[in-house]
């Protein structure tokens, strides 16, 4: 027999099947879906279910159809109480941007131990989920247990567990550049001139989307918000230049920043840390410095 | 004036005219404008030296005076702008020299030198200066034209003529602008006065016009910018364009008179040997230059093939801006530089926001944008959400770019540094003085020595009074010296940069 926890994952499989046919699955189909799975531990995975109230079965032709019940039609809540009905209907309705414990607290009018117990016990029995919400890390949000979270509440690509990845951002950032750099030559000494040169030199987000599929750097796919997202990081490091064609869609187009660095950049004082506290008279004096005797070298 | 620029000015009149005029500016600096008592008086210098002092900045235009109160005496003022541009000399002798060659580099020095000079006199001495030089072959014909056609050019221009007011009673004359005329000047005479010494009356004075060049350096800063955004051809057509600006616009107004692509076309055409690709595409490049070019052209009217305007304020502001972006890259990194330009593109925005469109982990964005602040390179603008509803009142607070105020920051921190250089520059002068006093000498020795054609011998003799280490430290020193002034020629460049962008009043 399957231990408890592969038995939840054998359901989870047969729900995530009979959610892409929503007309209905036979024994059949799941057993072409997911062929490791031994007779018995169906059986016992689509007993489960049907007790859980998530499948409806139906006699057609002869052979048993199982069809997923509409979410709102399920009775998900059997044997509980009212309490948990209200709450786990005011979850529910929030979909898949949660709800805030405040707000079920305040909608539902129950008292806080009340409502901490009445969550509790929501999930363990595996009806609702509790999803920390990126940008606010002590901000807890409930939602049913099998949605996706809405990126506002996950942060979409660039979260893994609710940490951003900013390494994977500046990888994609470093690619997306270097994909618009190989092209910015175009517009130079074009011999069909530059208008025609200046298209040459432009992407666009789906282009780029393409090349980083294709470079197989990320575990995820990115979609082309994603990119443009990616894109205009660019944008804002000044590396990049982004345009409108008719269409309507964005393009990009590496550039250079209009003046090579500039005096202040290249002397140790313009980038020194103390510059404030630098005085000739001073225990940090110009004089005997060391980042200028460094530069001097 | 801040007290950084007072420290550089200060550093500056040291190094060029010692301590004396130093102390002479610093005073002027502290107390604004006053007569030679006072000055004498606080500084407890005697006063025939503050006079002379006073004479030396006076003649490179480095103070000015008006009469005081009682109209008697006249008050002193420094003017810290001018003795800035001491830095620049070296600048200016390069742009003339690329420009129209050596000779004209060897007059405008010799201005630079003199402060102002009547034309003969220059001309004549520097004729006698080169007179033997075989190898220069220059006459003073030669020089005279060039002479004409730098004034003609405007890079030299009539020196302000001193006025007594009649009939006020006042002894303190003012000093009046004139207009420049493009003199005559007579061959013959020149070639006797430099021959035997024949007395020649001129008294119109001559200095450099500054400003001239400045237009030159502010028309290659857009040219090169064209450059690096889009190519060659589009560098050439702003210099096109910016020729044209040079003759129908006054130098310095916030955008140009519109140019018809006509006669764009017209010089790019004659041009088109050497590019090709210029000449057959100006239109394209103009609308180019118009959609990718950081908004320094724009098209103001389609009569005539169109008309097209240079746009000196937006090309200033953008130029400030990206010497701000490089600044903040360097300081503090470029996710910083990341957060200040997204705040200059959305103007104002909150904190929130920053973090979701720059992508920067969440700590390290509020760090930054802390830092940015502290660094006064942003500003942030508490504002009241109206209350709703539930009565909670949430501030919120909206960052954004002050412009001005952050171009000061940048301003004042190249104030900083160019001091800074300066005084590690005297100090490295300073600790090698005796090393440095003996290498002069022995120079000038073995220079009248190779004159007089001493036997090799005796010349390597006095060479050999330098050791090798003392040589090898006069090495490192002279390295040292060479560095710290070529930092002090790009730090005057971006001191030009912000200086542009704050002639336009109204940022
Ligand atoms: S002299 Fe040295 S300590 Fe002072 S500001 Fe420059 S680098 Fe910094």
């Amino acid at each position: 027999m399957a231990t408890v926890k592969e038995e939840d994952s054998i359901t989870e499989k047969i729900l995530a099947i009979a959610k892409k046919n929503p007309k209905g699955i036979s024994d059949k189909d799941i057993s072409a879906a997911f062929p490791e799975l031994s007779p018995a531990d169906r059986v016992t995975a689509i007993n489960a279910l049907l007790q859980q109230g998530s499948f409806d079965l139906y006699n057609q032709g002869g052979a048993l159809i199982y069809r997923l019940k509409a979410a709102s039609s399920k009775q998900a809540v059997k044997g509980a109480d009212n309490e948990e009905k209200v709450v786990y209907n005011l979850i529910e309705e929030a979909e898949n941007k949660g709800i805030w414990i405040r707000d079920i607290r305040r909608r539902s009018n129950l008292a806080m131990t009340q409502l901490n117990k009445v969550l509790k016990s929501l999930e363990s029995k595996k009806l609702i989920k509790a999803v920390k919400c990126v940008n606010a890390s002590k901000k807890k949000v409930y939602m049913l247990y099998n949605l996706e979270p809405d990126r506002s509440i996950s942060g979409g690509a660039w979260y893994q567990d609710q940490e951003f990845e900013s390494e994977f951002v500046d990888i994609l950032n470093r690619q997306c550049l270097r994909f618009l750099q190989q092209r910015a030559d175009k517009i130079k000494n074009n011999p069909r001139g530059p208008i025609f040169g200046r298209t040459q030199s432009y992407a666009t987000a789906a282009e780029v989307q393409k090349y980083i599929a294709d470079l197989g750097i990320s575990k995820i796919t990115l979609d082309v918000e994603d990119v443009i997202t990616i894109l205009n990081t660019l944008v804002y490091d000044g590396k990049a230049e982004s345009s409108v064609y008719p269409d309507g869609s964005r393009v990009y187009r590496a550039i250079e920043s209009l003046i090579p660095a500039p005096g202040l950049v290249q002397v140790p004082c313009g980038v020194c840390p103390l510059v404030y506290n630098c005085c000739p008279t001073g225990l940090v004096n110009p004089q005997d410095c060391s980042y200028m005797t460094e530069w001097l070298e | 004036m801040s007290h950084q620029l007072g420290s550089l000015v200060s550093e500056i009149l040291n190094r060029h005219f010692g301590e004396i005029v130093q102390k002479v500016g610093d005073d002027l600096f502290s107390f604004g404008a006053r007569p030679v008592a006072a000055i004498a008086k606080t500084t407890e210098i005697p006063r025939i030296k503050v006079v002379e002092s006073l004479r030396t900045l006076l003649k490179y235009d480095l103070v000015t005076f008006e009469p005081s109160k009682n109209e008697v005496v006249a008050d002193y003022k420094i003017v810290p702008d001018n003795i800035l541009l001491l830095m620049r000399y070296p600048r200016y002798l390069l742009q003339i020299k690329s420009k129209h060659g050596s000779e004209a580099e060897m007059i405008v020095e010799e201005v630079l030198q003199r402060g102002c000079v009547t034309a003969t006199n220059l001309l004549v001495t520097l004729a006698r200066k080169y007179k033997d030089d075989r190898e220069k072959n220059i006459s003073i014909v030669s020089l005279k034209d060039m002479f004409i056609s730098l004034a003609t050019a405007g890079y030299l221009q009539q020196a302000a003529v001193a006025e007594v007011k009649e009939g006020e009673g006042g002894e303190v004359p003012t000093m009046v602008a004139v207009a420049t005329i493009v003199p005559e000047l007579d061959a013959r005479t020149l070639v006797l006065a430099m021959n035997e010494g024949a007395e020649v009356t001129d008294n119109i004075y001559w200095k450099v016009n500054f400003d001239r060049f400045h237009q030159d350096f502010r028309d290659e800063i857009m040219i090169d910018a064209m450059t690096r955004r889009i190519d060659e051809n589009a560098g050439e057509l702003m210099r096109h364009l910016l020729m044209q600006v040079y003759l129908n616009t006054p130098p310095w107004a916030a955008s140009s008179t519109p140019v018809p692509a006509l006669q764009l076309k017209e010089s790019a055409r004659r041009g088109a040997t050497e590019r090709p690709l210029l000449a057959q595409f100006v239109d394209h490049y103009l609308r180019v230059m118009e959609e990718n070019g950081c908004g320094f052209v724009r098209r103001s009217g389609d009569a005539s093939g169109g008309q097209f305007v240079v746009q000196m304020q937006r090309a200033a502001k953008e130029t400030v801006y990206a010497l701000l972006e490089h600044t903040v890259n360097e300081r503090l990194g470029s996710n910083a530089a990341r957060i200040f330009r997204l705040i200059r593109d959305k103007k104002y925005i909150e904190e929130e926001d920053i973090r979701k469109h720059a992508m920067v982990p969440n700590k390290e964005c509020k760090e930054l944008t802390y830092k940015l602040m502290e660094h006064h390179f942003i500003s942030v603008q508490p504002m009241r959400k109206a209350a709703s509803g539930g009565g909670l009142v949430k501030a919120i607070y909206l960052y954004y770019i002050n412009l001005h105020e952050t171009a000061h920051t940048a301003r004042e921190l190249c104030y900083r540094a160019c001091h800074n250089g300066l005084r590690r520059a005297a100090a490295a002068r300073r600790a090698h003085a005796r090393l440095l006093d003996k290498q002069r000498r022995v120079r000038s020795v073995v220079h009248s020595m190779r004159v007089r054609e001493d036997p090799q011998q005796h010349i390597a003799r006095v060479e050999e009074t330098i050791t090798p280490p003392e040589r090898q430290l006069i090495q490192s020193v002279e390295k040292q010296l060479k560095q710290l002034s070529t930092a002090e020629i790009e730090l005057d460049k971006a001191l030009f940069i912000l200086h542009w962008y704050f002639m336009y009043k109204d940022n």
